[in-house]
């Protein structure tokens, strides 16, 4: 009989991000030797300088502006203020209470190897690391993703702001242009004009949050322009960036005129790519500069390889990359029994205020299936809850089947990223709009126009 | 700048460190083999070499396989026809 080959490890995971942590923390309690190599900060991009430190300041940054606007509600807050050093100590706070962040001791007590070097296939189960050479049964690449500046002219010449970058800077920008009306890019306008900043937001598309529902952004747009004097520039093109003084001048085409605007920063909230220059093509791993290939176990075309999270390439959030890690640990840990992910629903989020939460499907996706489809929209205005707390640009609208079954959803509220999980909760098990309805949901909550928008359909 | 280590194609043969005037002259040997002039020709091989070098800088260990490919790649928006002889060498010749 053939000798089996011997390797360093059972399990080798390339990346410590949402990606690739669950799956190094389940094979070890298996009892698995394995390893973690992360290039950068271990913990990855979520806790280190994505949505943990984002979701810090959003949170004091929204409190600072409720309170700014109390005055209706008999608040004295004419005297509010803020200091930015402060709240950065905040933030760092945050990222050091996640446990997440920086983590490598935790692989090390949970016996897992961990190495901070970026990793490169020699061959397919051998990657070479600071020049040592580790190799492993089976591997998972979680590297995630990078921005990669969109191809505008002088743009690489100046020194412009990443999501990254900003988060990072001890002083706010007194203008910035963002790049980009994505989730990200809307996140952290908002976020800047509340303290105060000037800013200009650019998307190629015809509305911010152009993957979202097409009233959520519709609303948010109106809502950042009149509330927080945000300039949003959709259907806007930059053609070019030039250091101007100590700002920078952009050129930009906006329904077939070109315009120039003056700000102190450019931030880029567009554009990640998967980080795939890992020397892939030495393990035989097929890859597009989209993301690496994956069957619907997770498997690259070198079957003892797997891959999770962003590197993937469809741009997921950190609970569809923990989701992937863990089947992706399954699979490799139960070969006999594998599993797919399960996406149908996964709630998307926007961290505006007000908040954007959706799952299943949109209506522009139903109508690019040409699915037959009834929908109800209830707007916050007529639930209590909106006249206690005087706040009404908003709505819940659910998509379903025509056998009334739930298939999507859309919501536009405050707390919205908690209001989704019941509607997520229908998506995944099925639940008819009557079923939703007959539901009782308590006075006074936000919830209430779950209920409203369901009982329209039932 | 850290020298990258380039580990050799059949794992028999010792790794070597990268050596840039190696690079060169291959490329410049890909390009002069299609009937490029020597001057472009030496003008591409220094571009090349750049955009590998860069490529390089944070790798401290590279196969002679990647060394190729990044190569052919930067060769292809210079010269095509070199860059598809720089990859296929093996075969060709």
């Amino acid at each position: 009989m053939a000798k089996k080959p011997t390797f360093d490890y059972d399990l080798i995971v390339i990346g410590s991000g949402a990606g690739g942590s669950a799956a190094a923390t389940i094979a070890a309690r298996a009892g698995k030797r394995v390893a973690v190599i992360e290039a950068s900060e271990f913990g990855g991009e979520s806790p280190n300088w994505g949505d943990v430190p984002r979701q810090a300041l959003l949170h004091a940054a929204q409190l600072y502006d409720e309170a700014k606007h109390a005055a209706r509600f008999g608040l004295r807050s004419a005297m509010m203020g803020y200091n930015y050093p402060s709240l950065h100590a905040w933030k760092d706070q945050t990222i050091r209470r996640t446990g997440a962040g920086g983590n490598r001791r935790y692989y090390e007590n949970e016996g897992i190897s961990a190495f901070n070097s970026p990793a490169h296939f020699l061959s397919p189960h051998e990657v070479s690391v600071a020049r040592r050479h580790l190799s492993a049964e089976h591997f998972l690449i979680a590297t995630g993703s990078h921005i990669e500046a969109p191809n505008i002219q002088g743009l690489e010449q100046v020194k412009y702001l990443t999501p990254r970058k900003l988060l990072a800077a001890t002083r706010l920008p007194k203008s910035l242009f963002v790049i980009g009306g994505g989730s990200v890019g809307v996140e952290l306008a908002q976020l800047m004009a509340i303290f105060g900043t000037k800013v200009y937001i650019a998307e190629i598309a015809s509305r911010l949050l152009p993957h979202e529902d097409e009233e959520a952004g519709t609303l948010l747009e109106r809502s950042l322009k009149e509330q927080k004097g945000i300039t949003p520039l959709t259907q806007t093109r930059v053609l070019s960036v030039i250091k101007d003084g100590i700002g920078k001048r952009i050129t930009f085409n906006r329904g077939g005129t070109e315009k120039t605007v003056h700000v102190e920063e450019v931030l880029v909230a567009t554009g990640r790519v998967p980080t795939v220059d890992i020397g892939l093509e030495n393990a035989s791993v097929a890859y597009t500069p989209k993301g690496i290939e994956v069957n619907e176990y997770l498997q690259t075309t070198a079957r003892h390889i797997y891959a999770a999270g962003d590197v993937l390439g469809h741009g997921s959030p950190t609970h569809t990359a923990l989701l992937e890690s863990r089947v992706a640990a399954h699979n490799i840990l139960h070969p006999k029994s594998r599993t797919s992910p399960d996406y149908t629903a996964t709630p998307r989020l926007v961290f505006t205020m007000p908040g954007i939460a959706s799952v299943g499907l949109s209506e522009d996706d139903c109508l690019k299936r040409d699915l037959h489809i009834n929908k109800a929209v209830a707007p916050l205005s007529i639930i209590a809850r909106s006249n206690t707390a005087d706040f009404r640009d908003g709505f819940v609208k659910i998509i379903t089947d025509k056998k009334g079954v739930i298939i999507g959803s859309t919501v536009v509220s405050p707390h919205a990223s908690e209001i989704i999980h019941e509607l997520a909760l229908a998506v995944k098990h099925q639940l008819t709009a009557q079923q939703l309805a007959d539901t009782p949901h308590a006075f006074l909550s936000w919830s209430e126009a779950v209920r409203v928008a369901a009982a329209k359909l039932s | 700048m850290q020298t990258s280590d380039v580990i050799k194609r059949d794992g028999q043969r010792p790794t070597e460190t990268f050596d840039q005037a190696k690079l060169h002259a291959s490329v410049l040997a890909a390009c002069l083999s299609v009937r490029t002039p020597e001057g472009e020709a030496l003008q591409i091989a220094d571009k090349v070499c750049e955009v590998v070098m860069k490529w390089c800088e944070t790798k401290p260990e590279i196969t002679s396989a990647d060394l190729r490919r990044k190569a052919a790649e930067a060769l292809e928006n210079h010269h095509p026809e070199a860059s598809y002889l720089y990859k296929h060498h093996r075969l060709v010749m």
